[in-house]
């Protein structure tokens, strides 16, 4: 476990960090973001000491770090950074192995753990091992950064900022990397990225930092749903959502008061209503706001007598959500032979009240309404 | 061209070790550089406080000229290869400090993170990182130290260095082409080969992913790295054996040696290679010549040290110039006064020789005629009209020009230059100057027709050529003391004269001039 209390970093008099507690669990993949200045990669290179502390403790599975030597310390946390910090003068085999050469481990044990790193990564050993890094793509030379950080089988491994000279389409195919890689082999890793995308992607923990201090420490979903305060919703951008729609729920997107009307409300006051609001059907509820049916606008086609109840015209509810149900499920639950006809969906309580309802309209609204919100923000920058 | 070849196929052995030394003594000076300086260079990388000191100082000292660096090298290291060596070692190590310092500064900082994040350790850092990324930029300054060394190490003859120096210097004072080229043509061609080996050496360090044509077939790179790896240690070999060889065989010589220094003109020249070959040829003693010293207190200061045993000098000035003494103009006082002033310097002065080689003052024969010249007087008197051209020696000596000024209180020439000794000889053939000071046996006054003007105020003392020897020389090896003034009665004027021109004129070599010399006196009998 690796723990930060009260940690203070000052550059000459300026002060970067003030006071920074922080707990890493072990084989978590905690994402220190921020703005540039916020002290995320200062924090980062505490830890495996490049910088020292001017204040505070970091605790190593108990241990103080000041205590370490910094070597053996480093040597027990992988440290990747942009292009991999690959030595130039030395081929593929020699950068992932040089700490092993260091340490004098038998030949074959090393030759053996380079293969196993290279399929780990998905290079070719035959074709790459006696490459050098100037033959290597960008991608490629970041996955060899990571094989050599590796290569000692450290328990944490820290990546400072190490996608962010990639282009858009490598950098997706290393995070998807790194998670796999996080799964597989449950190391605690510590990732350092201005990128909220990278971060929501791959991070089990984001911690949030400003001005040297954690604004908020928060699963990814916490932080995207429940915003600390509005600097974390300005930072995360508020269509940031719609970028991870695996946390986008039925509340997000339902309207919060469906229209609805009673079992025993007429076919013509259903109408009067249906017109009045514009809908294309109405929820029917019980006293207790249980929903127990819905009155399609199609229905009145068959022209029902204009005396006749609600709860005798409604159609019973095909299908309906949770409020805490998920997009993507929502969307993978419809029924087959309903998709497409589907206009509403009601969105229900545990004791089936009914509580908001998705419309196609409103998740076409919601989806653009952040943009436009957006466009219109930079719109008024430019004046 | 055919008389150089002719002249360089004739002293092929003594090119070749001059050309062995001069490569022995270029390879330890820059060896030493690299040695200082590659650490001095990391040094600096690591305390950057140190850099403009460090930097700087090598700065100034590179802009000290060579020949003054020499000259005050002499009082802490003598004469030869050492003082030689260090004045080399210090212009080679800029450029070594430089490259070093600018190699490893210039190396991505990213590369250095990366290596202390993943747990190298300094010194590990520095072999594994540092130093491979930083040597093909160290190796171009020692590339340029080396190249640099080798023109620079022919000033080393100056102080008695050896080397192709010297062949380039002997050629100088005796208005010898062929010889200057003997020396110059392989101190030139040594040059390139340094540069091309060392060229070499940088593209082997040059990690091959580094390489400008890195990217063509790895096979060939690999091949054309294995041909450049077997040039080079061939050449290492045989610069090794060369070494050896030599060390070997000046160990084997060292065993009861007399050094005899000379200064840097014919005579001298030829007076060290007569007192060489009838020493050796008189007594079980080795000789080793040791030529073009410079001047006469670069010679005194070398023999007072025992960096020789001994040299020739003149009374007049041993009188003027060493014991700065004036006034005194008969020629067996100043030689009492001499003599006994030079015993607590721990040098004994053996007998006279038989020719006094004066300064005197010498004109064309037209401007002679012109101006109606026959003695120094008239020259005093005509002061006015003539440009005087004279060696540094003679313009700065108490004895010399002084003692003209002295006498002659109203002379003053229009105009008053130095030159080096050979090239006032042409200065005055193509009318630059009108007067130039000579010696009264110098061979070149017979080559150049000039006149000498007669001294018949008497103002320049007695310049009798007379062996100083080291007293402790004398006292190791009694024999010496007989066979020096043996020689004494049989060097005359005219003799010498003759010999000078042999040299100067003939451009004959004064090794060869002297042996004729003792063969037709009958003297190595």
């Amino acid at each position: 476990m690796l723990r930060l209390e009260h940690v203070q970093k000052r550059f000459k008099d300026k002060v970067v960090i003030q006071d920074l507690s922080l707990e890493v669990h072990d084989g978590e993949l905690l994402v220190l973001i921020g703005p540039s200045g916020c002290g995320k990669t200062t924090t980062l290179k505490m830890m495996n000491r490049l910088l020292p502390l001017s204040g505070g403790h970091i605790y190593v599975d108990g241990e103080d770090i000041a205590a370490l030597d910094p070597v053996k310390l480093r040597r027990n946390m992988g440290y990747v950074i942009q292009q991999g910090g690959l030595f130039p003068h030395m081929t593929v085999r020699q950068n992932i192995e040089i700490i092993e050469k260091l340490e004098k481990r038998p030949k074959d044990e090393m030759t053996a753990r380079t293969r196993e790193l290279m399929a780990m990564i998905g290079l070719d050993p035959e074709e790459y091992l006696d490459r050098y890094p100037a033959e290597l793509s960008g991608g490629q030379q970041q996955r060899v950064g990571v094989a050599r950080a590796l290569a000692t089988d450290p328990e944490y491994v820290l990546f400072d900022e190490p996608f962010s000279a990639l282009d858009p389409p490598t950098r997706m195919a290393l995070q998807d990397e790194v998670v796999s890689l996080h799964e597989k082999l449950n190391k605690t890793m510590i990732f350092v990225t201005h990128d909220m995308d990278e971060a929501i992607k791959i991070a089990d923990r984001i911690c949030l930092m400003k001005d040297g201090e954690i604004v908020q420490l928060d699963t990814s979903e916490n932080i995207l749903r429940h915003p600390a305060n509005d600097f974390v919703s300005d930072f995360v951008g508020s269509g940031r959502i719609w970028s991870a729609p695996e946390f986008i729920r039925a509340q997000d997107i339902m309207i919060d008061h469906p229209v609805k009307c009673r079992g025993d409300l007429t076919v013509e006051g259903c109408i009067i209503r249906i017109q009045t609001y514009r809908v294309s059907s109405l929820m029917v509820v019980d006293k207790a706001g249980r929903l127990i049916g819905v009155v399609d606008k199609s229905v009145f086609s068959k022209r029902p007598r204009p005396d006749a109840q609600a709860d005798a015209v409604m159609r019973p509810v095909r299908f309906s959500v949770h409020p805490e149900d998920q997009l993507i499920d929502m969307v993978k639950a419809i029924p087959a032979e309903d998709v497409g006809r589907i206009n509403d969906i009601p969105v229900v309580d545990g004791d089936n009240r009914l509580v908001g309802l998705v419309t196609n309209n409103n998740i076409v609204s919601k989806f653009i309404r952040p943009w436009l919100a957006d466009a219109e923000a930079e719109e008024g920058d430019g004046r | 061209m055919i008389k150089l070849w002719f002249y360089m196929v004739h002293h092929g052995a003594e090119i070749w070790k001059l050309t062995v030394e001069h490569i022995e003594m270029t390879a330890i000076a820059v060896g030493i550089a690299i040695l200082i300086g590659v650490p001095l260079g990391i040094l600096i990388s690591y305390v950057k406080k140190l850099d403009k000191p460090i930097i700087g100082a090598a700065n100034v000292v590179q802009a000290i000229p060579s020949m003054a660096l020499l000259g005050l090298m002499i009082p802490l290291l003598g004469i030869g290869q050492k003082p030689a060596i260090v004045m080399v070692i210090i212009y080679s190590l800029l450029p070594i400090i430089k490259n070093t310092y600018i190699g490893i500064a210039d190396i991505d900082p990213q590369t250095i993170e990366s290596a202390r994040g993943i747990g190298m350790s300094r010194g590990q850092i520095l072999r594994k990182v540092q130093l491979p990324l930083a040597l093909p930029v160290i190796m171009a300054g020692v590339r340029i130290s080396a190249v640099t060394a080798v023109g620079l190490m022919t000033m080393g003859a100056f102080i008695g260095a050896s080397g192709l120096g010297y062949m380039i210097f002997s050629g100088i004072r005796t208005v010898n082409n062929y010889q200057i080229l003997a020396g110059a043509i392989p101190a030139c061609i040594l040059a390139l080969v340094v540069d091309w080996l060392m060229g070499l050496v940088e593209k082997l360090v040059t990690p091959i992913s580094l390489q400008k044509d890195f990217g063509t077939d790895r096979k060939v790179l690999r091949r054309k790295r294995k041909h450049q790896k077997i040039i080079l240690i061939t050449a290492a070999c045989l610069i090794g054996t060369a070494i050896v060889g030599s060390a070997v065989s000046s160990r084997a010589a060292s065993k009861g040696q007399i050094v005899i220094g000379s200064k840097d003109y014919t005579e001298q020249l030829v007076l060290c290679h007569i007192y060489s070959d009838y020493i050796e040829a008189h007594t079980n003693l080795k000789c080793v010549p040791k030529e073009n010293l410079g001047g006469t207190q670069v010679c005194y200061e070398a023999l007072k040290s025992g960096k020789i045993d001994m040299y020739v000098d003149y009374t007049g000035t041993l009188y003027g110039d060493i014991l700065k003494k004036s006034g005194e103009t008969d020629m067996d006082r100043v030689y009492q006064i001499c003599k006994k002033n030079l015993k607590p310097q721990g040098i004994t002065l053996m007998h006279q020789c038989a020719f006094n080689n004066t300064y005197t003052l010498s004109v064309l024969p037209e401007t002679a005629q012109k101006y109606n010249l026959h003695t120094i007087g008239d020259v005093a008197a005509k002061s006015g009209q003539l440009r005087l051209g004279t060696t540094l020696e003679f313009l700065n000596r108490n004895d010399c020009l002084k003692a003209l000024e002295r006498q002659y209180p109203g002379i003053h020439f229009a105009k008053q230059s130095g030159i080096d000794s050979s090239p006032r000889y042409t200065a005055i053939q193509n009318h630059e100057i009108d007067v130039t000071d000579a010696f009264a046996t110098d061979g070149m006054l017979k080559k150049y027709h000039l006149t000498v003007m007669k001294d018949t105020d008497h103002v320049f003392p007695p310049y009798y050529a007379v062996p100083c020897v080291k007293t402790t020389t004398l006292q190791k090896y009694p024999e010496l003391k007989k066979a020096i003034n043996a020689l004494a009665p049989h060097l005359t004027e005219k003799r010498m004269r003759q010999m000078n021109y042999e040299v100067d004129v003939k451009g004959r070599d004064p090794a060869e001039v002297a042996r004729d010399f003792l063969n037709r006196e009958g003297l190595l009998k």
